[in-house]
C-alpha cells in the first residue's frame, strides 16, 4: 500500500468520473427520488420506510453501481492491465477507486438528506449503521466489478443487487401475510437492520449488519481469487 | 553479468497447447534485440513472461538480474517499461493527465512529462483529450507512458504495427535516441525491415521455438550463397559463383565495360526467415 499511488488513482478516477455522463447520472436518481418523496410528504417528517428506500437507492445506485462500473470499464478498455503492470498494487487501485465512490456516496447522502431532513439519522448508531452499509455495498461492487468484463454486463448484475438489497423496505408494500417467511427473511437484510437501529437505537442490529459486511468481504475475496487463477 | 535478459529452457503451455517450447537466449545491456515471428508464434506470450504478467513453471528467467519470482515487486516494476500489444489510455482524459497518472504511480518527477512529450513530439497535444487523437498519436502517447520513468529496459510488443510510415519513422527515431542514451530495448515485430533497421541482434521464433539468432548482418552473410549477381548493359542477369575459377569471367566483364551492377548475394531477413522456417512472416 502506498499513499502516493492511491492518491494518483483517486485523482485520475475523480477526473474521469466528472467527464463520464453515465456515472454522473447515478447520484441523480436518489436525489430526484428524495425530492419527489419530500413533495409528497408536504413538509411532514417522512416515514422511516420511505427514508430507507432512499438510502437503499443511494447505496445500490451510487455505491455499488459506480464501483462496479469503474472496474468493468478498466477491464473492458484494457486500462487495468496498464495499472497492474505499474508498481501500483491491486490494493492501491481498489482503495483509490473506493475513495472516489465513497466521496460520491457521501455527497449524495448529504444532498438527499438535506432535502428530506437529517432528523432520523443524526445519531451515532445510525451513522455507524450507514457506514457499515457503505462497506457492504462497496464490497458487492468490487466483487461484481472483478468479474465483469464489460460495462454492458454490469446492468445484469445490478438488478438483483438493487431489488434484494436496495429495495428491501418495499417488501412492506407487497402485502405479504404477517409472519410469512418472506417478511422474516427480509427483516434480516442489512438495510432493514439499520432501519431498526434508527427506530430503536439498539446496538444489536449492527452486529447483524457486520456479519453481512464480512459476508460481502468474503464474496469479494473469492471473486479476487477466481479472477487471479484464470490465466 | 552484463546481461539485461537471461532466459534458459523456458516453456509455457496454455492447457494442452505448448506455446513456448524450450527457448534460451540472452540480451546484453544496451542492445536492441528483436524477437521476430509470424503471428501466433508466441512473441506476446514471451514478453508477458519477461514482464511478469504471466508466470512460467519451466525454465529460468532473469531480467536486470532479478529472478522471475520477484517480478511483481514494485521496485522491479519501476525499472522496466512496457508497451504491450493492446495497451490503452484513458480516453476521456487529456494526454497530460494520462501521463501524470503514470508519473505518480512510478514516483517520477512531474517535470518528466514535458521532457517525454518533447521526445515523442507531442508537446502541442498536451491538453488534447485522448479520444480525439489519431492512432499514430495514441501510439506515441503509449510510448511516452512506457518511458516516463526512465526505465533501464523497455519491452515493446509490435510498437509500429498498423502505423503509417510517418508515425513509424517517428517511433524508430525515438527508439534509436533512447538506445543511444543507454536503454536496452526488447521488441517484437513481424516487420523485417524494421528489424534490419533497428536491431543489433534478432531471434527467429516459430511455433514457440527459436530457430535462428544473430545480428542481421551476420545472418545475411550466413545465409548468403556468396555468388555474384551481375547485370550487364545489354540486360542480361548473371549469377557467378564466388570461386577462383570464375575470376577471369568477372575480369572480362569489367574489362569489356559490360557491368551495370555487381553485388554479392545478400538475402533479406524476410528471405532468411522463409528459408529457416519455411514460413512467410505475416
Ligand atoms: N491466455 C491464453 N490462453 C490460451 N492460449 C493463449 C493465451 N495467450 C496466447 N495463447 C495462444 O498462444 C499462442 C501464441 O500467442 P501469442 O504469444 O499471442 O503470439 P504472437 O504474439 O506471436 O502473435 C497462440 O496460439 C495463442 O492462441
Ligand atoms: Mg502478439
Amino acid at each position: 500500500m502506498n499513499t502516493q499511488r492511491i492518491s494518483a488513482i483517486f485523482e485520475k478516477d475523480l477526473k474521469d468520473f466528472m467527464k463520464n455522463m453515465m456515472l454522473l447520472m447515478m447520484p441523480i436518481i436518489p436525489i430526484v427520488l428524495a425530492v419527489v418523496y419530500s413533495r409528497l410528504g408536504e413538509g411532514e417528517e417522512l416515514p422511516l420506510v420511505v427514508i430507507y428506500i432512499v438510502v437503499g437507492v443511494i447505496f445500490s445506485a451510487v455505491t455499488t453501481s459506480i464501483m462496479m462500473t469503474m472496474m468493468a470499464e478498466e477491464n473492458e478498455k484494457k486500462t487495468l492491465r496498464g495499472l497492474m503492470l505499474s508498481p501500483a498494487s491491486f490494493l492501491d487501485i481498489i482503495i483509490g477507486k473506493s475513495l472516489v465512490t465513497g466521496l460520491m456516496t457521501l455527497i449524495t447522502l448529504v444532498i438527499s438528506f438535506s432535502i428530506i431532513g437529517f432528523g432520523p439519522i443524526l445519531n451515532i448508531y445510525t451513522i455507524i449503521g450507514l457506514f457499515l452499509l457503505f462497506l457492504f455495498f462497496l464490497f458487492l461492487g468490487i466483487g461484481i466489478g472483478l468479474f465483469s468484463k464489460s460495462i454492458a454486463s454490469t446492468s445484469a448484475y445490478m438488478m438483483p443487487v438493487m431489488f434484494l438489497f436496495g429495495f428491501t423496505p418495499m417488501i412492506e408494500f407487497l402485502g405479504l401475510p404477517e409472519g410469512s417467511f418472506g417478511l422474516k427473511l427480509a427483516d434480516n437484510f442489512p438495510l432493514m437492520q439499520v432501519m431498526k437501529v434508527s427506530d430503536t437505537g439498539s446496538w444489536l442490529p449492527l452486529g447483524v449488519v457486520t456479519i453481512w459486511v464480512i459476508g460481502a468481504a468474503l464474496f469479494t475475496l473469492i471473486c479476487f481469487k477466481k479472477t487471479k487463477t484464470d490465466d | 553479468m552484463d546481461y539485461a535478459i537471461e532466459v534458459q529452457g523456458l516453456k509455457k503451455a496454455f492447457h494442452q497447447n505448448q506455446v513456448i517450447n524450450d527457448i534460451s537466449f540472452q540480451v546484453k545491456k544496451g542492445e536492441i534485440f528483436g524477437f521476430l515471428g509470424p503471428s501466433g508464434s508466441g512473441k506476446t506470450t514471451t514478453i508477458k513472461i519477461l514482464t511478469g504478467e504471466l508466470v512460467q513453471k519451466d525454465g529460468y528467467v532473469k531480467v536486470l538480474d532479478v529472478h522471475s519470482q520477484k517480478f511483481s515487486r514494485a521496485n522491479f516494476r519501476s525499472r522496466i517499461g512496457i508497451l504491450s500489444d493492446n495497451s490503452s489510455l484513458y480516453e476521456r482524459l487529456t494526454v497530460y493527465d494520462n501521463l501524470k497518472l503514470f508519473c505518480k504511480l512510478y514516483h517520477a518527477p512531474l517535470e518528466q512529462i514535458d521532457v517525454i512529450l518533447h521526445e515523442v513530439d507531442l508537446v502541442d497535444a498536451r491538453k488534447k483529450i485522448v479520444s480525439k487523437l489519431s492512432k499514430g498519436m495514441k501510439q506515441r502517447v503509449l510510448l511516452a507512458k512506457a518511458l516516463i520513468h526512465q526505465p533501464e529496459i523497455v519491452f515493446l510488443d509490435e510498437p509500429t504495427s498498423a502505423l503509417d510510415p510517418g508515425n513509424m519513422a517517428h517511433i524508430h527515431r525515438g527508439l534509436q535516441k533512447l538506445n543511444e542514451a543507454g536503454t536496452t530495448i526488447f521488441l517484437t515485430t513481424h516487420d523485417m525491415e524494421e528489424a534490419t533497421l533497428l536491431c543489433d541482434r534478432v531471434a527467429f521464433l516459430n511455433k514457440g521455438e527459436l530457430q535462428e539468432m544473430g545480428s542481421p548482418e551476420e545472418l545475411r552473410y550466413k545465409y548468403s550463397t556468396h555468388a555474384f549477381h551481375v547485370e550487364t548493359f545489354d540486360g542480361k542477369k548473371l549469377i557467378i559463383e564466388n570461386e577462383a575459377k570464375n575470376g577471369d569471367k568477372i575480369r572480362d566483364l569489367i574489362v569489356n565495360d559490360r557491368v551495370k551492377s555487381l553485388h554479392t548475394d545478400k538475402p533479406t531477413l524476410g528471405q532468411i526467415f522463409l528459408k529457416v522456417t519455411g514460413k512467410e512472416l505475416v
